[in-house]
Parts: structure tokens; C-alpha cells; sequence
């Protein structure tokens, strides 16, 4: 039996900020997690920090909100979040009245646009629509939405915060109108979990209708699913969105080294409701062609789904459900030290927690402020510190490292000292993300490890242009070597790590990307046999 | 990490990987490419780019700039020249400057090419062709202008070589000059296309210049050569071969007492990136008593002005390590090569001598 003061349900960006949230108000707590961290929406998603633009003629609160939030986010999570910018287009197809709309619009929210010539933007971007009709500048960034989750667990943890990964909560416990504990099962060793506490936050996104019911209660909630195209280059390196109301597949974020278009949104059967199908990708083609007219040439590395947590009260569906947030206290259904928190946006996910965190502090009598919106997630390296380890380590740039590990950069500096001192080598086992052996190492060693793809979220292997096909295959290798065991045995690790992959590339496997997986499975079949060989296995 | 794969963390912002100045532009990378990703020219873009932030250093502007070099010189006599350059104390200074003090280097001709083909006389031929000579032809080695000449001329053609020709500017890519690499190919193409116009072919016997002028400037300079269309200058070796193939130049017959020749042929990097095939051992072979052997033991190690430079040439030597072993141990005692620096470094590397195909082949038609 663990016991603690509050039990939040769900490791996505808002549950992680409530967590962090409670714990820097010396609130002892704890977070489970069904999968592992940012399973959930927030892992997958656009990855837009927005500026609150997209917002501005349809909901200016909510706009008004995001850009509060984007300025405080890019200050705490400089690691995560790359300052891009983004561009507003008008095209011709679109109405030039609604820029007249929009440009007072973004005034009142306080969002800072600037209009620039269209010659200049395709200066900027060369690649942009030649027949742009207006373009404005505007603060959106882009952000690492699983990187954003783990650091505000690092945070939370140097405040005394607990994660349990792959436990799901499977019961609520309550006592005269009172909360009073948690069952959940540990999904890897199917052993089964008591938590004892005053409080639960209920912060499961599209599926906190489901955590709620397990209370007895009821939040309308309705996943809306969207789906995304990931593209194999940095063809943008700024945002680009369609400068007209909202809709399917206009908006293009550039992460790192790929870029992704999205999104759509239809009313989703459930919270799993994730497979991205291949007409969902020609419609999303089709809807961004205005604005990169070579999209088609470009390879399309795969697509990914999505579901929205939205709030719908009395059924509003789609985009004309409110995107806004909704921070419940059960209280007033009859069940004391139960709070839900949902809808909203990932930009939001720090202000949704305070909110949430507030009433349960209000509950507990806690009059401690919030400071997240002051406090930086990670602490920066020293400058020095990466100069001197750059000789360890076979990439140029460090930062990209850096700034994913957080606190778990010293560790690995120290690995890949170790390893220069020993006269081992500390191999590029990811050229696509810059990953070498000591970071993978770290991370295959942490208790939290289970597969490869857990070491995919942590350090993005797996997720460049090579989708896994030298990637997967040299880090088992070096793992084999150095006796590092992962749950199951090479080859089911392999399988089960392709497997994933492949369910993105499926709905996208034409063109270039046909040819790449092609290859893929034959250096697979050729050197592994993986298919044979589990097949052998399993007679 | 260079190529396409470090073009990623460029847009990102990160800093530049430093082997990129290791890249030879030898272009064995796009040869092996399956999806013909250009990936040579990402290197080179790279490399200006930084040029563009941080000036290069004396040395790379002396091995960029050898046509400004030669026309600076040119009123001293070559003996004084290369007196001048190839003298144990310029090696040291050159060395200093971070020219190899053993490496190649090529010596002037006491004329070049441009001064010997005005005064030579050639027949009033009725069909003209257009030669681009290069460098290396025009500074150190006009004989194979010459004889390039004196074959076409049995064939039937006059032979033109217009004075609007400058350097096809690969050794100022290779070294980062891009822009002056754009305002060379401007005045090229300028010419190229008048000759397009009156139905002229265009050839050159460097396989270097002509891949520069067929895939080359295509990738650095799109709005040139979209200006002026493509580039259609022809390989001068498939231009003799097509000749003989349509009768248009007689080869001497097959009979007893040929004397026999035997050479061993080696491909340069940049004809094989041409992906054209080697017309040049396949006409050799036409030749009576001929046999060719093809080394085919990869790169020589010189791309053009890398292996002159100091802190290269170590390895330049060890990537021409297999290509002069396999020379060494072969019979035939002439080497024949299309490309100039080529010849320099298997001179080097080998102790043979070194011929270009069409001076192998004037030889054996002039004796018939
Ligand atoms: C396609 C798409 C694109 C989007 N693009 C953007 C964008 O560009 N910018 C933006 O700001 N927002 C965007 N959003 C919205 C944003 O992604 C979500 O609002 C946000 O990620 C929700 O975070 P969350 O923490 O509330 O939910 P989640 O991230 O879904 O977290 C909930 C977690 O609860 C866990 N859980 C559920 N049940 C249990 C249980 N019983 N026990 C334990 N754990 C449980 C789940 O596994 C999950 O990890 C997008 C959404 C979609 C669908």
C-alpha cells in the first residue's frame, strides 16, 4: 500500500503539470500512467506551441490564454521548444475578408503579428506557395510534446514527486462521499497496486470520461480524432498555417529534421481510436498542396493519429466543440477529494494544472502559490561542461543531446568519459537524432526501460528518415554486447519495434517510402531472419 | 557526419561538422547512391556557405584559382615558372602555406593550348566542332589539345576553340568559391549556347569539366542553366567513338606485324559519375595490336587540387594506394587516363607514364 495525499490519473503534459504543480506546493503526490509517459495525446499531437492565432476570430479567450502560456513555456522549457515563429497565408482561395477580422482579432488577445511582403517570405521560405496573397509573422514555436512530459517529471521528482509508468488505474475507492484510494495494476508484472490518498486528479485526456466512471461520475468527454503526416525533411523551418477559420490539414510544424501536416478531426469510436488511415493522408495532401505546391514530391516518412479530448456538453462535435479547458470539483456531484481536469490544449497544459492544482489546494487548505510559470523545468548546463565532453562523443553539436536528457545529461557525460578512458569506443548508433552508445546505454539501464521503443521516446531513435532500419538493428547489437537486456529477446524486441513502425508507415507506403521499406524488410529478412526465425521458434 | 544526413542539422542551427572539409568531391558518393540524391553538391553548398562566413585561406584561393594564376604569369617564360615553383625552397614556402612539399604538382608548358591552336594551321574543313580545353589542358598539358585537334581534323572537322571559354569553375566550387563559380558559368554558357544555336557540337576531352557542365551546374546554378538551357557539351573520346562508328574516321586495318601495344586503363572518378560508360578503352581496343586492361581499382586519391594540400596528402596517397599497386604490378608500361590530375598522381604513385586516350590515339593513326 502506497500512501500519499493525491493521486493523479494520467502521464500526459497535463497530469505532469499538476504533478509538478502539487509537488512544488509541498503537496505530497503521485502519478500513474497506464503506458509509458506521454502515451496519451500529448505524444501525439501537432507539436505546435501556438501562438493563440488560430484562435483569435473564433475564441479570443482561449487565444488570449495561449499566448500567455506560449511566452511562459518557451521561458521554462527552453529545452523543448524551438522558436520558429510562424507565418500566416492568405491565399487566393481564401477569403480576404477574414484577415480584416483576424488582424483586430490577435490585437485584443495580444497576440504580435506583422505583416511582411510575400516576396520576402518565400526569401525566408523558398519552398512556400508563389501565389501567397498576404503573409504575417507571429510568435508560434514548435515543442517537444513527450520531452515537455519528462521534464516536468524530472522537475516534479526534484520536488519530491513519485511516477509510476504502465500502471493502470483500474479502481476508485471512496468512503461516506469521500475519496479514499486507488486500485491499479502493473502492466508488466500484472502485480496489483493500493494507493491510499485524500485526493485524485482525474487528468486521463480523452479518457478521463472512463476514469471518471470508475468513480461513479460522469464528464462529457468525447474523443475527436486527428490524423498527421510526417514528412522526411525540414522543408519549412518555420510554422505555416492557412490564414482562414480553422480547418483539416492546414497547418505545417517543422520538428528537428522532419516536418508535419495535420490535422483532421472527426468524432472518434474511443480514446484508442488511432489507426491513421490512407484516405485521411489524400485528404490531408490535398488540403495542404496550396501552401507547399511541391508537396507530392516530397516523402512522406508516415502518419500518426490522435484524440483530442474534448469537451462536449449537450454534444457539440468537432471543431465546433469548445477548445477550452474545464477543471471539475466533484464535490458538487457528492464526491469529495475528486477533481477532473480536460479539454483545452497541449499550449495550455501549464495553466490547466494550476487551475486544478488551485482547487485542490483550496480543498486541502494549502494557501501556497503556484511558482511553475516561474521555475525552469531543467537546469542549462554550464557551457563548459558540453566544450569539455564534445571530445567523447563521435556528433559536432552536443545540444541536441543536451537539451533532451535534462537531468539525465551528467550521467551519460560521465558514460561517455568512462568509456574514452577505457579505450572503448562510443559509437553514432542514430545518425538521424545524433544518439550514441552512452546515451542509449543510460536509458536501456534505467529501471523504466522495457523495450526499444522506450528507448525510441526517450532519445528519438527510430524516428528519422530510416524509420528504424540501421538504427534498431546497431542498438540491439551494442546492447547484445554489453549484456544489456531488454524485456523480451532480440529478435521479439526487433519484431515488436518494426511492428510499430510499420503501423505508421502502412497508411503512407507509396513512393519513396515504398522503396525505403523494401529495403527495410530485406536487410531484416537478410541478416536477422526475423521472420524465420521466430516462426522456428514458435513451432 | 557530412552529406545530406548533416543538411538536417544545418537547418536546425547546429554547428558544422569539420570533416566536411575531408570531402574530396570525388563524387563516389553519388555514383553509389541508389536514389540519386546529389549528395556531393550538398557538401559543396556546404562548404561555400561557410566560405560565405569565414574566408579561406590563402592556400585554397591559390589551388581554386590556377587559371587567374597562369594569366598572371603569363609573361615569364615557363622555364622560369616552374623553376620558380618547383624549386626545394618554393616547395618549402609552398609547404607553409599548406602545399605538400612532395606532393605532384603539375608543371607549366613552355605554351599553352590558346597560343599553340591559333598558330596551328589546320585544314579548311567544311564540318566545325567547338572544344572546351579546360585548365589543365590549356596551362600544363596542351598535347592533348593538340592531338585531339589533329584527330578531328583527319575526321573531317575544323576544330574552334572560342576565347569566351574560362575555367568550367569546379576547382573553385571544390574550394568554396561559388559565386565566382556562377560567374564563370554565365560566360560558358553564353558560348555554349551560340554554338546550340548554329547547330555546333561542343566537346571536352576532362571529364571533370564536362560533368560540371551536364550535372554540375544544373545542381549549383538552376537559374543559369535554366536561362540558357542545358548544357549539352559532349565527351570528345564518345564524340571519336561515334565517329568511327559511322565511318566518319578510318582506323588503320588489322595485319600481320602489327606492333602490339598494351596499356592499362583508368577511369576517372568524375566519368564514372557521368554514368555514360568508358568510350575511351573501347576505341583503344578497335586499334590494331591494342590491348587495354581496365584497373578498375577505385579513385586515384588526387581530386583535382586535394591532394596538393598538406594536411590531405597523407591520405590522398592512401586512397590511391589500390589503384598504384594494381598499376605497379600490371605488364603494360603506359598508363591512359582522360583526366589530367589523375595522370599527375599515378605519375606519382607509380613511376609510369601517363597518356591521355586521344594522345594514344593520334600516335598509332599518324603511324598507320
Ligand atoms: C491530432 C492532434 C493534434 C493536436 N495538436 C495540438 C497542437 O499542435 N498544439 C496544442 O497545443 N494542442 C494540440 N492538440 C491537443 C493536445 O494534444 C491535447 O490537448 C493534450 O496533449 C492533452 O494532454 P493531456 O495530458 O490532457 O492528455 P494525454 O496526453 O492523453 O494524457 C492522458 C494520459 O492518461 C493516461 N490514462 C488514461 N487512462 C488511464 C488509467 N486508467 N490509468 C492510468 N493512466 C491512464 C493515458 O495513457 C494518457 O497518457 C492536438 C490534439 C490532437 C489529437
Amino acid at each position: 500500500m502506497i500512501e500519499t495525499s493525491v493521486l493523479v490519473i494520467g502521464g500526459g503534459a497535463t497530469g505532469m503539470g499538476t504533478l509538478r504543480d502539487l509537488c512544488m506546493r509541498g503537496i505530497p503526490a503521485i502519478l500513474l500512467e497506464q503506458g509509458g509517459l506521454a502515451h496519451g495525446t500529448s505524444s501525439r499531437f501537432h507539436g505546435l506551441l501556438h501562438s493563440g492565432g488560430r484562435y483569435a476570430v473564433s475564441d479570443n479567450e482561449s487565444a488570449r490564454e495561449c499566448i500567455e502560456e506560449n511566452r511562459i513555456v518557451r521561458r521554462i522549457a527552453r529545452q523543448c521548444v524551438e522558436e520558429t515563429e510562424g507565418f500566416f497565408v492568405l491565399m487566393p482561395q481564401d477569403d480576404p475578408d477574414y484577415a480584416e477580422k483576424w488582424i483586430p482579432a490577435c490585437a485584443k488577445a495580444g497576440i504580435a503579428i506583422d505583416e511582411i511582403d510575400p516576396a520576402e517570405a518565400r526569401r525566408l521560405e523558398p519552398d512556400l506557395a508563389p501565389d501567397a496573397r498576404r503573409v504575417f509573422r507571429i510568435p508560434d514555436s514548435c515543442v517537444d510534446g513527450f520531452r515537455l512530459v519528462r521534464h516536468n517529471a524530472m522537475s516534479a521528482r526534484r520536488h519530491g514527486g513519485r511516477v509510476f509508468e504502465y500502471h493502470e488505474v483500474t479502481a476508485i475507492r471512496h468512503e461516506g462521499g469521500r475519496v479514499c484510494g486507488a486500485t491499479a495494476r502493473d502492466k508488466i508484472t500484472g502485480e496489483t497496486m493500493e494507493i491510499a490518498c485524500q485526493c485524485i486528479v482525474n487528468a486521463a485526456g480523452s479518457w478521463s470520461g472512463r476514469v471518471a466512471a470508475l468513480a461513479g461520475l460522469d464528464v462529457s468527454v468525447s474523443p475527436d480524432r486527428g490524423t498527421l503526416i510526417v514528412f522526411n525533411h525540414r522543408f519549412t523551418s518555420r510554422v505555416v498555417n492557412r490564414l482562414h477559420p480553422s480547418s483539416d490539414g492546414d497547418i505545417f510544424v517543422p520538428h528537428g529534421s522532419i516536418t508535419i501536416l495535420g490535422t483532421t478531426s472527426t468524432p472518434a469510436s474511443c480514446p484508442d481510436d488511432i489507426e491513421p488511415q490512407p484516405d485521411e493522408v489524400l485528404h490531408l495532401l490535398e488540403i495542404g498542396e496550396p501552401l507547399f505546391p511541391r508537396l507530392r514530391e516530397y516523402r512522406i516518412l508516415r502518419a500518426f493519429a490522435g484524440t483530442r479530448p474534448l469537451y462536449t456538453p449537450g454534444n457539440a462535435q468537432g471543431r465546433k466543440a469548445s477548445r477550452g479547458f474545464h477543471a471539475v470539483d466533484h464535490a458538487g456531484e457528492g464526491l469529495e477529494g475528486m477533481f477532473s481536469i480536460f479539454g483545452g490544449k497541449f499550449t495550455t497544459y501549464r495553466l490547466m494544472a494550476e487551475r486544478v492544482t488551485d482547487l485542490v489546494c483550496t480543498h486541502l487548505g494549502v494557501t501556497e502559490p503556484c511558482r511553475t510559470a516561474a521555475e525552469p523545468m531543467v537546469p542549462d548546463p554550464a557551457p563548459d561542461v558540453l566544450e569539455q565532453a564534445a571530445r567523447y562523443f563521435p556528433m559536432p553539436d552536443l545540444s541536441l543531446m543536451a537539451d533532451r536528457l535534462g537531468d539525465d545529461l551528467p550521467d551519460v557525460l560521465g558514460r561517455a568519459r568512462a568509456r574514452k578512458e577505457n579505450k572503448s569506443t562510443n559509437p553514432l548508433l542514430c545518425e538521424c537524432e545524433m544518439v550514441s552508445f552512452a546515451e542509449v546505454e543510460h536509458i536501456a539501464r534505467d529501471a523504466g526501460t522495457h523495450s526499444l521503443t522506450d528507448i525510441r521516446l526517450r532519445t528519438r531513435l527510430g524516428m528519422g528518415t530510416c524509420q528504424g532500419t540501421w538504427c534498431a538493428l546497431r542498438t540491439l547489437g551494442a546492447l547484445a554486447d554489453h549484456d544489456i537486456a531488454l524485456k523480451k529477446n532480440p529478435p521479439e524486441e526487433i519484431r515488436d519495434f518494426l511492428q510499430e513502425r510499420w503501423h505508421g508507415l502502412r497508411p503512407a507506403l507509396w513512393g519513396a517510402q515504398a522503396r525505403e521499406m523494401a529495403f527495410t524488410r530485406a536487410v531484416y529478412a537478410g541478416s536477422l531472419n526475423i521472420d524465420g526465425a521466430l516462426h522456428e521458434q514458435e513451432n | 557526419m557530412i552529406g545530406p544526413a548533416y543538411e538536417r542539422f544545418r537547418l536546425l542551427g547546429l554547428h558544422e561538422d569539420e570533416t566536411l572539409q575531408y570531402c574530396a568531391n570525388c563524387k563516389n558518393c553519388d555514383i553509389s547512391c541508389p536514389h540519386n540524391v546529389p549528395v556531393s553538391a550538398i557538401n559543396m553548398m556546404a562548404r561555400a556557405e561557410q566560405c560565405r562566413k569565414k574566408a579561406p585561406c590563402l592556400r585554397d584561393w591559390i589551388v581554386a584559382h590556377g587559371e587567374t594564376m597562369a594569366k598572371w604569369l603569363t609573361p615569364l617564360p615557363a622555364a622560369l615558372k616552374n623553376f620558380g615553383m618547383d624549386n626545394p625552397l618554393t616547395r618549402k614556402v609552398l609547404d607553409k602555406i599548406g602545399i605538400a612539399e612532395k606532393s605532384p604538382l603539375p608543371l607549366f608548358a613552355p605554351r599553352t593550348f590558346r597560343s599553340l591552336v591559333r598558330r596551328l594551321h589546320q585544314p579548311a574543313n567544311a564540318k566545325k566542332v567547338a572544344f572546351f580545353p579546360g585548365c589543365y589542358t590549356n596551362i600544363y598539358n596542351p598535347m592533348t589539345g593538340i592531338d585531339l585537334v589533329r584527330v578531328l581534323n583527319r575526321a573531317g572537322y575544323a576544330v574552334e576553340v572560342p576565347d569566351g571559354f574560362v575555367c568550367c569553375g569546379l576547382p573553385l566550387i571544390s574550394n568554396g568559391f561559388l559565386d565566382e563559380a556562377s560567374a564563370n558559368a554565365e560566360k560558358n554558357m553564353a558560348v555554349i549556347a551560340r554554338y546550340r544555336k548554329e547547330g555546333v557540337p561542343v566537346i571536352a576531352t576532362c571529364p571533370s569539366c564536362r560533368l560540371m557542365f551536364i550535372q554540375d551546374l544544373r545542381e549549383f546554378f538552376p537559374e543559369i542553366v535554366e536561362r540558357y538551357g542545358e548544357p549539352d557539351v559532349g565527351d570528345a573520346m564518345r564524340f571519336i567513338l561515334d565517329l568511327v562508328e559511322t565511318n566518319g574516321i578510318d582506323l588503320p586495318p588489322t595485319r600481320e606485324g602489327n606492333i602490339p601495344h598494351h596499356f592499362i586503363y583508368h577511369a576517372p572518378c568524375h566519368l564514372r559519375a557521368q554514368g555514360q560508360g568508358l568510350p575511351s578503352p573501347e576505341l583503344l581496343r578497335m586499334l590494331p595490336g591494342v590491348t587495354v586492361d581496365n584497373a578498375d581499382a577505385g579513385c586515384c586519391g588526387i581530386s583535382g587540387s586535394y591532394g596538393f594540400k598538406s594536411e590531405k596528402y597523407a591520405i590522398s596517397q592512401k586512397i590511391g594506394e589500390e589503384l598504384f599497386k594494381t598499376i605497379r604490378e600490371n605488364a603494360a608500361e603506359t598508363v591512359v587516363t582522360e583526366c589530367g590530375t589523375c595522370r599527375q598522381q599515378i605519375r606519382h604513385g607509380t613511376g609510369k607514364d601517363c597518356l591521355h586516350p586521344v594522345s594514344v590515339l593520334r600516335r598509332i593513326l599518324d603511324r598507320g
